[in-house]
């Protein structure tokens, strides 16, 4: 397993925890941010739970093996209005996912940034805008 | 002459009267966000039995805080300010975070469309939903309050860390109540929304997170029993005119609303102002608490239904990875200590 422990500085302006964090539990005490880590996998399942979703992706070794990993992000509901269906992330879309590693060290990280394999970030709001958005089910 | 002038002053007084009421309306209404306000029309739908028609899908969502900002000394900003202060909002929330940082130890709620911008959300002009006492604040705490505020802490601070067990954790995070249900019913940063049914006798509010569900008894009956505690109290409504008002009591005071005591008492008003806007206010009475009542104001707008299912515990893994994620923190410090030895 090759995880590339290194952080990713965007284009963006950086700006310090001005960002409200209105989750219903603090991610920090669940991963790790000393932790940083780059996953490059395929989608096998996208949870559509609250109060947080969970995409499965497998990660492709070096060597072929492939390695489950668990990536939580955002509740399912608001994007549901919007639009937006299990089948706007397609099973077998290339994602990157930018992120940190659960503090047990098990295969869970949060999802900071979803990656397209294009490289445009994933705005699952924006259904129209993703492969295989919400028409195409 | 005395004839013209007294009609000269009539019109004068008439036109007056006319703008400063027609200010009034326009600074009150809620407006929908990128739309003008909508015309005052008084909204006379009815229930099959009879009742002021409150039904369909709401939220609360908005920018606008509970409490006005300190510096802010007005009760309206002006519609540029409005804009203006959204605007700057909107952007703090789409801001990135500094790899590194425990502030980017989340996923971005952008791209999951959760910050206020990418949904419905009512904007106000005012500048606090609390509108009395009027300088928008929370009344000052008694010394009753600060008490119990104090041995709520030291309560706190007694069991031990977020992390130490499951039951040390917030409600909210073990999904067994969210700040959306109330009463008062707040918005609860997203997903803040509401579906109000009616029939006859009884009004029901559902809430999205975590779906908790209040049926209003509105035939006049007396409050629950003073040793029947429930996490959203025990309501009970009756009609003024068209406006729904909701009293009510007997919390556990498990899930305190801005450390209120158990004995809060709240009471609701709904009216509904137009098709998509419900005038809903309250008052919270808690003289064991605060040194006076306190009345705020935020409007619920039209929303989009259905509300899916909000079923937070069979999702709820988060509570599971944050304990064992403090254990096997615990022993990697413990193996540490060992090998220092």
């Amino acid at each position: 397993m090759r995880i590339r422990l290194a952080i990713v500085i965007t284009g963006f302006v950086l700006l310090v925890a001005t960002v409200p964090v209105w989750a219903h539990h603090a991610f920090s005490a669940e991963f790790d941010v000393n932790k940083p880590l780059t996953l490059k996998g395929t989608l096998t399942k996208w949870e559509m739970i609250n109060p947080h979703s969970w995409f499965h992706i497998n990660v492709k070794e070096p060597d072929g093996k492939v390695t489950e990993w668990m990536i939580e992000g955002g509740s399912p509901n608001t994007l549901i209005r919007l639009g937006v269906t299990k089948y706007t992330v397609k099973v077998g879309t290339e994602l990157t996912i930018e992120g940190y590693q659960a503090k047990e060290g098990t295969n869970k990280a949060v999802g900071r940034n979803f990656v397209l394999a294009d490289g445009t970030r994933l705005f699952l709001s924006l259904n129209g805008a993703v492969p295989g958005g919400a028409e195409d089910k | 002459m005395n004839h013209r002038l007294s009609s000269m002053y009539l019109l004068i007084v008439v036109v007056t009267l006319v703008l400063l009421m027609t200010a009034s309306v326009a600074a009150q209404a809620p407006v929908s966000s990128g739309k003008a306000p909508a015309p005052a029309k008084k909204w006379t739908a009815k229930t099959p039995d009879g009742q002021p028609d409150l039904q369909g899908y709401w939220t609360n969502s908005t920018y606008t805080p509970l409490q006005r900002p300190q510096g802010v000394t007005r009760e309206f900003y002006s519609a540029q300010e409005v804009a203006q202060v959204e605007k700057q909002a909107a952007e703090r929330e789409a801001e990135q975070t500094e790899p590194g940082t425990i502030a980017d130890v989340h996923y971005d709620f952008t791209q999951f469309g959760l910050d206020r911008s990418q949904s419905t959300h009512t904007t106000q002009m005012r500048t606090s939903m609390i509108v009395d006492p009027p300088d928008g604040r929370i009344p000052p705490v008694t010394t009753d309050g600060q008490k119990r505020q104090a041995d709520r802490a030291a309560e706190r601070k007694r069991m031990g860390a977020t992390t130490d067990q499951v039951q040390n954790m917030p409600v909210g995070t073990r999904c067994i109540v969210m700040a959306g249900s109330g009463p008062p019913m707040m918005p609860a940063g997203y997903n803040s929304n509401y579906q109000i049914v009616q029939g006859p006798g009884y009004v029901m509010v559902l809430t999205e997170m975590i779906h908790d569900v209040r049926i209003i008894p509105l035939d006049g009956r007396p409050q629950l029993p003073g040793n029947v505690r429930q996490w959203t109290g025990s309501s009970r409504g009756h009609w003024e005119g068209d406006t729904l008002v909701v009293e009510t009591a007997n919390f556990n005071g498990k899930n305190p609303f801005q450390n209120a005591s158990e004995d809060m008492r709240v009471i609701e008003r709904f009216t509904r102002v137009d098709a998509d806007t419900i005038d809903y206010r309250f008052t919270i009475e808690d003289e064991k608490t605060w040194t006076r009542p306190w009345t705020a104001l935020l409007p619920l707008k039209s929303s989009t239904g259905p509300i899916f299912e909000h079923g937070c515990h069979e999702g709820n893994y988060g509570v599971r990875n944050t304990l064992a994620g403090a254990r096997a923190e615990e022993q990697r410090a413990a193996a540490a200590k060992k090998v220092s030895k």
